[in-house]
């Protein structure tokens, strides 16, 4: 056995002190916490703008995996002590945060590629770096013809084969909220879609929680159900039977937003992340398989795995405030246990 | 926190005097700060009646112990505690006894088997039930396939589906402490029932199980405990048609950001997990009395 005594480990103390204060080679210049949703967006955050973050400024970013609601909900509870840097929101989350003033203010003149991201897409609290399009997704192997509107999922064949989804994500809100205007509803009034759904109930393959929605699909335990581009995408990349189509009311459309978190210690690191994020040479690469994700670039060129054109078309599609919906959401949350469950 | 000097005298109250508190205080601390002090913050939030936190007052209790909805939610997660405690009684004293009687080198294999379910992430055990629940799931194909069922049965998305992952997944939790009592169990006891003519099952009823009943007390503890807070299993399995306490309680903290709500199902899901582990320790004591 190895007797370790006091000037050994004198010695061996001084030799790591010396050590730390010997200039440190390869360490980058800048740090930065940045919350990102589990799954997809993590690789892609993970796989390209880290990178081109380290190589265009030397930061280094590190990930903390959130839903938009946990984000929001984890910075409430630190109370002036962000346990992170930047948001990666939805617009109902976005709104409830910056309700609560969670958020910095924007200054776009920080952002070197603003100029070529769509007027509007940057706020003075957020910068959008991605747009989810969402719609009916379905089994073409599973139903002879493909539904054409959201009044389809109400009626057989495939309502036997539905998976419902509540209002706990947006693209569940807004699905459910243009339902509605289908049955003379409107964004704030569900009404005419509560007496649909619980009819719709009964018959239904599955009434499941969100996230589980994709896996279910793959099982084959449902075969239509309201998701976004990016979902179809990634389920049609493992060779699930899937495609997407825009209701006859037309597809919805919303963004993804990114925020410096109210008191964030690395705001100047904060920009240049969000900055290398809405870049040209990251949303072309975040756009192709297996991200999918829309680009907000107007310089990028849309490949053709994605489900829309042109980013003109985005304007075309039915969008959401969400000022008006947050307020009557926990309400409907409610309504949708109430309801809809056994 | 001065140790208690021993005062002379002998026997069990000298013992006690020369207990030094000292030791226990870094444990004692540990839960006054990480138990004793968030369970104080849940309940003075659940003390406002609105969301925003502004109103002092019972509002939050009134709603939730008022309305028949989050009533049933209590009662069918106290119906999910016992039914996983039962599936899990009825299929571990069978393999327990199997165990008893093995070999050692099957009991070695049998603990493996027993044990590796631990080893794997529940959320993993999860969505493995998932492939097997399914309509085109093993189990529907199997089925269909032998031409019992000429359409897949519904077993995702219901109470029964449920039961069956969480009999599978708690399993390890109600056999292990069965397997150490059983192990303890005197076998002459069993031996010396069989001789005087009793059947199996008498001797099942009237010597076993009054033996083995502490540790599937402590089984059952463990079950009940973790299938009616068994978020991932009830959310994923259950989907959203089955509403449980856990899953309320994240929505109303995550989605809704009712705190004070979610702070009262969290307090409600508390006492009704401690309701059944005390009725479990009555039961321990009932059965040591007769």
């Amino acid at each position: 056995m190895t007797i370790l005594n006091r000037r050994d480990l004198m010695i061996g103390a001084g030799a790591l002190g010396a050590a730390a204060i010997l200039p440190r080679t390869g360490h980058a210049a800048g740090t930065l916490t940045a919350a990102i949703y589990p799954g997809t967006w993590e690789e892609a955050y993970r796989g390209v703008v880290a990178p081109a973050l380290k190589k265009a400024a030397d930061i280094d970013v590190a990930f903390d995996s959130l839903f938009a609601v946990d984000q929001v909900a984890k910075v409430r509870a630190a109370r002036g002590v962000p346990p992170f840097d930047c948001f990666v929101l939805d617009p109902g989350p976005a709104a409830a945060a910056q309700a609560a003033g969670l958020f910095e203010p924007i200054d776009a003149s920080k952002l070197s590629n603003a100029p070529k991201v769509p007027t509007g897409l940057i706020t003075s609290h957020g910068v959008t770096c991605n747009a989810q399009v969402v719609g009916i997704a379905y089994n073409p192997k599973k139903f002879a013809a493909a539904p054409k509107g959201w009044a389809d999922l109400f009626k057989s064949p495939y309502v036997e084969r539905l998976g419902l989804t509540g209002f706990q994500t947006t693209f569940g809100t807004v699905s459910i909220i243009e339902m509605a205007k289908v049955f003379g509803g409107s964004e704030t009034n569900v009404e005419p879609v509560f007496a649909e759904l619980k009819k719709a109930v009964a018959k239904a393959a599955a009434v499941a929680a969100p996230a589980a929605m994709p896996g279910l699909f793959q099982q084959g335990q449902i075969d239509i159900m309201y998701t976004n581009t990016n979902t179809v995408a990634i389920l049609k990349g493992r060779g699930v039977d899937i495609e997407f189509v825009k209701p006859e009311t037309g597809a919805i459309t919303f963004q993804t937003t990114l925020h410096i978190v109210k008191g964030a210690d690395n705001v100047a690191n904060a920009y240049k992340y969000m900055d290398t994020a809405i870049s040209a040479e990251v949303q072309t690469l975040l756009q192709r398989q297996p991200y999918n994700m829309i680009p907000i670039n107007k310089d990028v060129t849309l490949v053709d795995t994605l489900d829309i054109k042109s980013l003109d078309e985005l304007a075309k599609m039915a969008t959401h405030d969400w000022s008006k919906i947050n307020p009557l959401r926990a309400a409907w949350i409610e309504r949708f246990n109430k309801e809809i469950t056994k | 926190m001065a140790g208690a000097v021993a005062t002379g005298g002998g026997g069990a109250g000298a013992l006690m005097e020369k207990v030094d508190w000292r030791l226990a205080a870094p444990l004692g601390l540990t839960y006054l700060i990480f138990f004793a002090a968030p369970f104080a913050i849940l309940l003075g939030v659940s003390l406002y009646s609105d969301s925003e936190q502004t109103v002092l007052g019972f509002g939050s209790w009134t709603k939730f112990y008022t309305d028949a909805f989050y009533l049933k939610v209590i009662y069918d997660t106290l119906k999910l505690g016992v039914f996983a405690v039962v599936a899990t009684t009825f299929l571990a004293y069978p393999l327990a006894l199997v165990f008893r009687a093995s070999s050692p080198r099957i009991q070695r294999v049998l603990i493996f088997v027993i044990l590796m379910p631990l080893l794997t992430s529940v959320v993993i055990r999860t969505f493995a039930w998932i492939v097997i629940l399914a309509r085109e799931g093993v189990i529907n194909q199997t089925l269909m396939t032998l031409g019992i069922t000429a359409t897949p049965l519904n077993l995702l998305q219901t109470e029964l589906g449920l039961v069956i992952a969480l009999t599978q997944i708690e399993m390890p939790l109600m056999l292990l402490p069965l397997l150490t009592i059983m192990n303890q169990m005197d076998q002459n006891l069993v031996d010396a029932s069989r001789a005087l003519g009793s059947s199996k099952w008498r001797t099942f009823f009237r010597v076993i199980l009054p033996l083995t009943l502490p540790g599937w007390i402590a089984g059952a503890t463990l079950v009940f405990a973790s299938a009616t807070t068994a978020f991932i299993s009830q959310s994923v399995i259950g989907g959203a048609r089955l509403v449980y306490l856990p899953a309320l309680i994240w929505q109303q903290s995550m989605v809704v950001y009712n705190w004070p709500f979610a702070a009262v199902a969290s307090l409600t899901l508390l006492f009704t997990v401690l309701s059944g582990i005390m009725a479990l320790g009555w039961l321990g004591r009932f059965a040591k009395t007769t």
